[in-house]
C-alpha cells in the first residue's frame, strides 16, 4: 500500500557543534514562507529552542513560533506512552504497564524501544495512526550523528528480534515510511572542516543504506573567497590583524575547496551556506532559509 | 591549569558532542605528561585521525614518552563490547556463569545497545584504571551526549536493571507460561508481563528470562561496583572539567550543568569554552583604513572582526553567570584542525 505523499517529513542530522538545530530552523522556515503549515521537532530532554529563540517554554504540546510554525520537544518517555498507549489499546493494560516500577526500568533501557517510538511519532500522519499530525512538513532536529545511526537501525533491528506481534509489524511499517521517496527528505550538516566532513561521509553512507534515499548536503559556515581578487597580498605585513586573519583565510579557504570538490565529485546536492555573522536568532533563521531555495 | 592536573587523580572531560572534547581531554594529557606525570588519556569516540596520529585504534594503548619531562602519555581507546565482557568474567567469578552469558542471544545486543552502557563501560575502564595504580593521572573522555548531564544520569539506568526485584521478576517467571507466576509477584507484575509477552513473543522473553536467571548470582558484584565508581567520582582527587561551545543556548546548558552536578555531589573545577574566538582576532585593531576604500579582503576582515567582538561583548555576562566561582577558559579556534601531537603541544601551551 502506498503512502500518499500528503506530508512531507525531513530528517537532519550531522556531527555534532555543526549548526544542525538551526538548518532544520531554517528548513522549516522556509516551508513556512512557502505557505505550508510546519513543526519543527526536537528531541531530548531538554529544548535547544527554547533558549535559542527565548522563549518560555517548548514541551511535547507544540508552541507557536510563527502563524504558520509550531516547535515541539520529543522526549522519550512521552513518545514511548503515547505509543504504549496505541499497542496496549486498553487505558488500564497502560496503566499497569507504566506504573509498574519493574517495567519503568526495563523500557528506559530496552534497546531500540524509545527510536521506536520517536520515529513511530514522527511517521504516525503518514501511517494514520495516534494523534493527529495535522501538518503539511515535519521537521526533525535529529540526534547528532551516532544517535541518528542508532535511530534510523532500530526498526530493523526490533523486526529481527520480535517477528511477532504488533511491535514487528509496526516497524516494518516505519521502515517503509523512512524509505519513502515521495515523503522523506534527508540532510546532512556539515562544516567545511576535517572532522566534520568525514564524519558526514560516514552518515551519508548509512542513510543511504538504511533507507536507499540519498540525503541531501548543507555545507554550513562555509567562509568567502575573497581571495581570487586583484590585491597585492605580499604588502599585508603578516603579524597584523589583517596579515594573521590571511593566512588563517588562505589555510581554511584551501581545505575548503578540497572538501567542497570531493563532495561534488560524489555528485551529492550541495546547499553551500555561509557563515552568517548575525547573532539574533531569527536573523539567523531567515538567512540561512534564503540559501536553502 | 597545572595545578588542576597534578592535585588531582582523575579528570573527567564532560559537554555534548561536537564541542572538541576529546581533543582537549588528549591536550590536557600532553600538558600533564610534559609537567612529568605517568597520564593515561581514556578516549570513547575520538576522529580517525587523532586516533591514527596517538597510533591507537579500539581495544589498543599506545605509551608516549616524553623524554623532556621525563612523563608518559597513554592513550587508549575503550571498546564497549570488551570493557563489558571483561567486567561479566570477573564478576561471574568461578563457574559457568559468564559463558553462559556470553551465549546470550540477547546479551551481545544489550551490552552495547543498552541505554547507558556506553556510560557505563566508560566507567567501568576508568575504575578498572585506577585501581590499577599505574598512572598518576587519569583523564576520562566521556562519551558524547546530546546534553552534558546525560553522562551523570545514564550509568543508573543500568544499574537498576540489574536490581535485585526486576531479576526476581523475571527469574520467578520460571517453566512454563507466565500465568504461574509464584506469589512472589503481584497482580499488576504478572499483567504487565503477560502484555509484554504479547508484544514481543514468547521466544523474546525466554531469552531475556534466561538473560536474567544468569547474572542472578553477581548482581551484587555489580552494585558493589557502582558503589565503588560513585565513591570515586566524588572523592576530592577527582576533578570534573567541562567543555562547552561558544553559543548562547550551549552556555546557558553549561549554567544547568553546573548547578546539577554540584548538586549530585561531584566537585566541578574547570569550564573550557572552545572555540569562542578566532586566534587570528585582535581586540584593538581599528578596523577601518581611511586611505582607500576596503577592498574584498579588507571588508571580509572587517566583517567577522566586528561579528567577533560583538558575540565576545554579549556573552561576557553569561560568563559571570554561568561559571558561577569556576574558572572558565576561553580557547581560541585555530587555522588548523588539531589532529596531530604538535597541534596538541600548541593547544597545551595555551592552555596554561
Amino acid at each position: 500500500m502506498a503512502d500518499r505523499a500528503e506530508q512531507k517529513l525531513i530528517m537532519v542530522t550531522g556531527k555534532g557543534g555543526v549548526g544542525k538545530s538551526l538548518a532544520a530552523a531554517a528548513l522549516a522556515s522556509k516551508y513556512e514562507q512557502a505557505g505550508l503549515r510546519v513543526l519543527l521537532v526536537e528531541l531530548g530532554e531538554e529544548s535547544f529552542y527554547k533558549d535559542f529563540f527565548g522563549l518560555k517554554e517548548v514541551s511535547y504540546q507544540p508552541t507557536r513560533l510563527r502563524p504558520h510554525l509550531d516547535v515541539a520537544l520529543w522526549s522519550s518517555g512521552e513518545c514511548l506512552r503515547e505509543y504504549a498507549l496505541h499497542l496496549l489499546k486498553s487505558q488500564s493494560l497502560y496503566q499497569i504497564f507504566f506504573e509498574n516500577r519493574v517495567m519503568k526500568t526495563f523500557i528506559k533501557v530496552a534497546p531500540g524501544l524509545t527510536e521506536l517510538a520517536i520515529l513511530g511519532k514522527f511517521t504516525s500522519g503518514i501511517r494514520r495512526i495516534g494523534p493527529p499530525l495535522g501538518y503539511d512538513v515535519v521537521v526533525l532536529d535529529s540526534y547528532a550523528s551516532g544517535h541518528t545511526t542508532a535511530l534510523l537501525r532500530a526498526p530493523r533491528g526490533m523486526a529481527d528480534a520480535v517477528s511477532f506481534g504488533p511491535m514487528g509489524e509496526q516497524s516494518r511499517r516505519i521502515q517503509q515510511v523512512l524509505k519513502n521517496p515521495e515523503v522523506m527528505e534527508y540532510y546532512v550538516v556539515t562544516l567545511p572542516e576535517e572532522l566534520p566532513y568525514q564524519e558526514s561521509l560516514e552518515l551519508i553512507r548509512t542513510i543511504e543504506d538504511e533507507t536507499g534515499l540519498v540525503p541531501q548536503v548543507i555545507f554550513n559556515r562555509s567562509l568567502r573567497d575573497v581571495l581570487d581578487e586583484e590585491v597585492d597580498l605580499e604588502s599585508i605585513p603578516s603579524s597584523k590583524g589583517l596579515g594573521r586573519f590571511l593566512g588563517f583565510l588562505q589555510k581554511r579557504l584551501d581545505q575548503q575547496r578540497t572538501i567542497l570538490q570531493q563532495l561534488q565529485e560524489q555528485r551529492k546536492k550541495i546547499f553551500n551556506v555561509p557563515l552568517i555573522t548575525e547573532t539574533d536568532p531569527w536573523t539567523l533563521v531567515d538567512q540561512f532559509a534564503e540559501r536553502l531555495k | 591549569m597545572d595545578e588542576l592536573l597534578k592535585s588531582h587523580k582523575v579528570l573527567v572531560c564532560v559537554g555534548s558532542g561536537g564541542v572538541g572534547k576529546t581533543t582537549l581531554a588528549a591536550s590536557l594529557g600532553v600538558l600533564a605528561a610534559l609537567n612529568g606525570q605517568r597520564v593515561l588519556v581514556l578516549t570513547v569516540d575520538p576522529a580517525r585521525r587523532l586516533a591514527t596520529t596517538l597510533g591507537i585504534t579500539e581495544g589498543t594503548e599506545r605509551k608516549i614518552p616524553f623524554e623532556e619531562s621525563q612523563g608518559e602519555l597513554t592513550a587508549s581507546i575503550i571498546d564497549p563490547k570488551k570493557t563489558f565482557d571483561d567486567f561479566v568474567t570477573k564478576a561471574a567469578g568461578q563457574g559457568t556463569g559468564a559463558e553462559k552469558l556470553f551465549k546470550n542471544k540477547l546479551y551481545k545486543q544489550l551490552s552495547t545497545t543498552l541505554s547507558g552502557s556506553q556510560e557505563f563501560t566508560a566507567l567501568e575502564k576508568l575504575y578498572s584504571s585506577y585501581q590499577s595504580g599505574k598512572y598518576d593521572l587519569i583523564i576520562l573522555d566521556t562519551p558524547p551526549t546530546e546534553h552534558a548531564i546525560d553522562f551523570l544520569n545514564s550509568p543508573q539506568n543500568i544499574s537498576a536493571l540489574f536490581d535485585e526485584r526486576i531479576s526476581r521478576w523475571f527469574v520467578s517467571s520460571g517453566r512454563g507460561p507466565i500465568g504461574m507466576f509464584g506469589g512472589l509477584v503481584s497482580m499488576g507484575t504478572k499483567k504487565a508481563f503477560a502484555a509484554l509477552e504479547n508484544l514481543t513473543g514468547s521466544e523474546f522473553i525466554s531469552e531475556l528470562r534466561s538473560f536474567f536467571a544468569t547474572i542472578q548470582d553477581w548482581r551484587a558484584k555489580l552494585t558493589e561496583r557502582t558503589q565503588d565508581v560513585h565513591r570515586l567520582l566524588v572523592h576530592p582527587d577527582t576533578a570534573f572539567v567541562l567543555v562547552t561551545s561558544f553559543d548562547q543556548a550551549k552556555l546557558l546548558e553549561a549554567d544547568r550543568f553546573r548547578r546539577e552536578i554540584t548538586k549530585n555531589g561531584y566537585s566541578l573545577e574547570q569550564i573550557f569554552i572552545n572555540r569562542a574566538y578566532p586566534e587570528w582576532l585582535s581586540l584593538d585593531d581599528p578596523l577601518e583604513n581611511p586611505s582607500e576604500p576596503p577592498g574584498q579582503l579588507q571588508s571580509y576582515y572587517q566583517e567577522l572582526s566586528s561579528y567577533y567582538r560583538e558575540k565576545l561583548r554579549l556573552y561576557e555576562a553569561y560568563e559571570q553567570q554561568i561559571a558561577g566561582d569556576v574558572p572558565i577558559t576561553k580557547l581560541p579556534y585555530f587555522e588548523e584542525d588539531i589532529s596531530d601531537l604538535t597541534g596538541l603541544r600548541k593547544l597545551a601551551k595555551i592552555l596554561v
